[in-house]
């Protein structure tokens, strides 16, 4: 991979954390998460400037090359200009219709929200060690510990307890994180 | 007939429109769950440089537009309070944010139609993603064969979501729990790597489902 691919690749792993993160502020209305989401989105906007000028200099590339790098980076900028659309529905101080929480509630994919408690056998163990994403489909996408925020943990990610996951996943996945949660 | 209609819905209480609320909510449902769709159509339309791929991507992004207009029409007859019309702004903000996903992923498919060598860039980079896409193909002796794919809750136990199915000449998009799996079938599917390297050994008969779930 060179520069160019994993510039493309962080946009598109961003755009996709920056929606989950959207739709998560939104259900739990919690700005943190919105502002979070402003601030990948400035991220995002970098990372499109970066590929359009690495792309138009062609140093290390064909003409064609340079030309589907700007196409997929322009609409994954614009996937990520959508999700920002949606944090600011959280930031303006305006009362949520109840609808929109029931309408994502009921997706294909929810989003989930829960605290690991003293004894979970998650305490201590990497988001990697526990194979969460493979072993039930939950994705985690943010952390809170305590007044600090860990958004788009990865494999290394230490989880502990008093943790609140913030996570997406199949429609059973409360009732599974749940069970995981409990489990000692 | 119309202005029947548009009475009836005036007369219903601000705050309780049992009908049309139930619509609203559907339709933004449908809406959420089309983007997470039509986002991962249109990647593996580009990167496979498949021609029906995108066609579904165009399909489903015109259902959008569809799906917005009448989102647009039962807020604006549910709103008459400024309290309501408030409420319905962020309805609609969430609304056009997911039709806004639904256009750049159409305008990803593009890509096709203009004579590029897609297939030695995309995969490439795609590959690398924190979730990929894959095509893998069920053969004749995986266990899978015959079983619906909400009976063998593959996403919850591998975390690898099918987005389409191709079954001879026929495709599948956004197969729900009810679509059985038959031999030949390719799946394209998006998930953790280790998830989709479960979901390859049991399509190819290396692996029996029970120890995935095991």
């Amino acid at each position: 991979m060179n520069q160019e691919d994993r510039l493309l690749l962080e946009m598109k792993n961003t755009s996709e954390l920056m929606l989950d993160l959207a739709y998560s502020a939104l259900i739990y209305r919690n700005r943190d998460m919105a502002k979070e989401v402003i601030e990948l989105e400035d991220r995002v906007d970098k990372l499109h400037e970066m590929l359009i000028r690495s792309a138009l200099s062609g140093e290390e590339q064909s003409y064609d090359r340079g030309l589907i790098i700007i196409k997929i980076s322009d609409s994954i900028e614009r996937i990520a200009d959508a999700a920002l659309d949606i944090a600011d529905v959280v930031l303006r101080d305006i009362d949520l219709h109840p609808v929109v929480r029931k309408s994502l509630d009921e997706a294909d994919v929810v989003m989930i929200k829960q605290r690991v408690e003293p004894k979970s056998i998650l305490h201590g163990k990497t988001l990697g060690d526990v194979k969460l994403a493979t072993e039930t489909g939950i994705w985690v996408i943010a952390i809170r510990r305590g007044n600090d925020w860990i958004y788009g943990p990865d494999e290394g990610t230490t989880i502990s307890a008093g943790d609140i996951l913030y996570a997406r996943g199949p429609d059973d996945s409360e009732k599974k994180l749940y069970s995981w949660i409990k489990a000692k | 007939m119309r202005r029947a209609k548009l009475e009836k819905e005036l007369k219903e209480e601000h705050g309780e429109i049992p009908y049309e609320q139930t619509s609203v909510r559907e339709l933004l449902t449908l809406m959420k769950d089309t983007t997470e769709l039509i986002v991962d159509l249109a990647y593996a339309a580009a990167a496979f440089e498949n021609r029906e791929l995108a066609e579904e991507v165009r399909h489903l992004e015109s259902e959008m537009d569809k799906m917005m207009y009448q989102i647009r029409l039962k807020c604006m007859l549910a709103s008459r309070t400024m309290e309501a019309a408030e409420q319905m702004t962020g309805i609609l903000q969430v609304a056009s944010s997911t039709e806004k996903i639904s256009d750049a992923a159409e305008d990803m498919v593009k890509l096709l139609d203009m004579d590029l060598n897609l297939r030695a860039i995309l995969p490439h980079i795609l590959s690398e993603a924190d979730e990929k896409i894959h095509t893998i193909a069920i053969y004749p002796s995986s266990d899978m064969i015959g079983k619906a794919i909400g009976q063998l809750m593959i996403e919850s136990h591998t975390g690898v979501r099918l987005i389409a199915v191709r079954r001879k000449n026929r495709w599948i998009f956004g197969p729900d729990a009810d679509t059985k799996l038959f031999a030949n079938d390719l799946m394209i599917v998006r998930g953790v790597e280790s998830g989709c390297r479960e979901v390859r050994d049991v399509a190819h008969g290396e692996m029996p489902w029970s120890e995935v779930i095991r």
